[in-house]
């Protein structure tokens, strides 16, 4: 983030230097107003799914979908920590429902659970399954194609399903791959030390 | 579909209700939680939504856009969506809005739109989930996940650009 950032910024800022110089600061405000909307709107989402899911911790619902998903979310995630898998699950659960702001928060929490035994594996598996969106109701394009007038807003839903399957599945194979191939650099080089110590 | 989000309020409202859960308190207790968070995103999030802004308005998005639109048409994705694929991954409310126009301006079951609708709805916010997530944190090597990722969503939205050719 800290190049693309550096790169993207110099690059923009360089530019506008020739063509409208004047205009940079108003940008940036602007930009920094958006965000100031942003975190308002995100606050409202997180307000209402993070009391329910407060609900749902303390009544051992999530504990319950921990249980269901636990085999599953065991293998993929190599973790036994409880806390972490609970979050896991629910964040799971919830972006199968479509209900992306509220995966959200629980992946935020898995992480920082993960944290604690530095298992930047399964960090890095959540950040991938969750940015290739596994979503199965397209609810957001749905409601947008109905609100325009179309004739069977329904109609994209088998593409898009095909759609996020695919990029999902090829994103946690390449990863789990690109995992595999990192380790097995990282014991050829210790067994090269190795040797050279012998 | 409509009752799907009613029934999971009900359905955690009344379970919590017979585990004879303190409702009011435990929802404001997770409702303190989201104004902690929100306020960890803030620093992030500003900064990148100046970066975007920068980007979008010295011209750059643009001349991007139309230096990769040969490259996008060659595997078949049509040069309209150009703009809302380079933008997905950065800004969830900046290609909202381009998924807007685009419906628009071609009309709800042309073909251009329900590509576009795939392509959205199929991608997610790469860069501003990465942020998120990690903020705070000390995980910083994210450069692998992040172009697998890309490289996925590039795949899914090649065949949703197919798909809804067949379908």
């Amino acid at each position: 983030m800290n190049a693309i950032f550096t790169v993207v910024f110099i690059a923009s800022a360089a530019t506008m230097l020739f063509i409208a110089p004047d205009e940079l600061l108003p940008t940036l405000l602007g930009g920094a107003e958006s965000s100031a909307k942003m975190a308002l709107t995100l606050f409202c989402i997180y307000a209402v799914w993070m009391g329910l899911s407060k609900l749902a911790e303390k009544s051992g619902l999530s504990k319950g979908a921990a249980k269901v998903l636990k085999p599953l979310s065991k293998k993929l995630f190599k973790t036994e920590n409880e806390t972490a898998l609970e979050n896991l699950a629910m964040n799971l659960s919830c972006n199968l429902l479509g209900i992306g702001g509220a995966a959200t928060p629980y992946a935020v929490k898995a992480i920082g659970e993960l944290e604690k035994d530095k298992n930047t594996f399964a960090q890095k598996l959540l950040f991938v399954i969750n940015s290739t969106s596994i979503q199965l109701i397209p609810s957001t394009v749905i409601a947008l194609r109905a609100g325009a007038g179309s004739a069977s807003s329904f109609d994209i839903f088998l593409p898009s399903l095909i759609c996020t399957c695919v990029s999902t599945g090829l994103g946690v194979a390449l990863f789990v791959l690109s995992q595999k191939v990192g380790g097995m650099r990282f014991i050829k080089k210790r067994k090269r030390k190795a040797g050279f110590k012998g | 579909m409509v009752y799907v989000i009613p029934a999971i309020f009900l359905v955690v409202f009344v379970f919590a209700a017979v585990k004879k859960v303190k409702i009011y308190d435990e929802f404001s207790a997770g409702v303190k939680e989201a104004v902690s968070f929100t306020i960890s995103l803030i620093p992030c999030l500003a900064a990148i939504f100046m970066m975007c802004a920068v980007f979008e308005k010295s011209g750059l998005s643009n001349a991007l856009t139309n230096l990769l639109s040969p490259a996008f048409g060659f595997l078949g994705i049509p040069p309209e969506l150009t703009k809302l694929v380079l933008i997905k991954p950065f800004s969830g409310s900046g290609s909202l809005a381009y998924l807007n126009a685009i419906i628009a301006e071609h009309g709800a079951d042309s073909y251009i739109a329900r590509c576009a609708c795939v392509c959205f709805g199929s991608s997610e916010t790469v860069f501003y989930i990465s942020a998120v997530y990690f903020a705070g944190l000390k995980v910083k090597k994210l450069a692998v996940p992040i172009v697998i990722v890309l490289i996925s969503t590039l795949i899914s939205t090649i065949l949703a650009c197919l798909l809804c050719n067949i379908m």
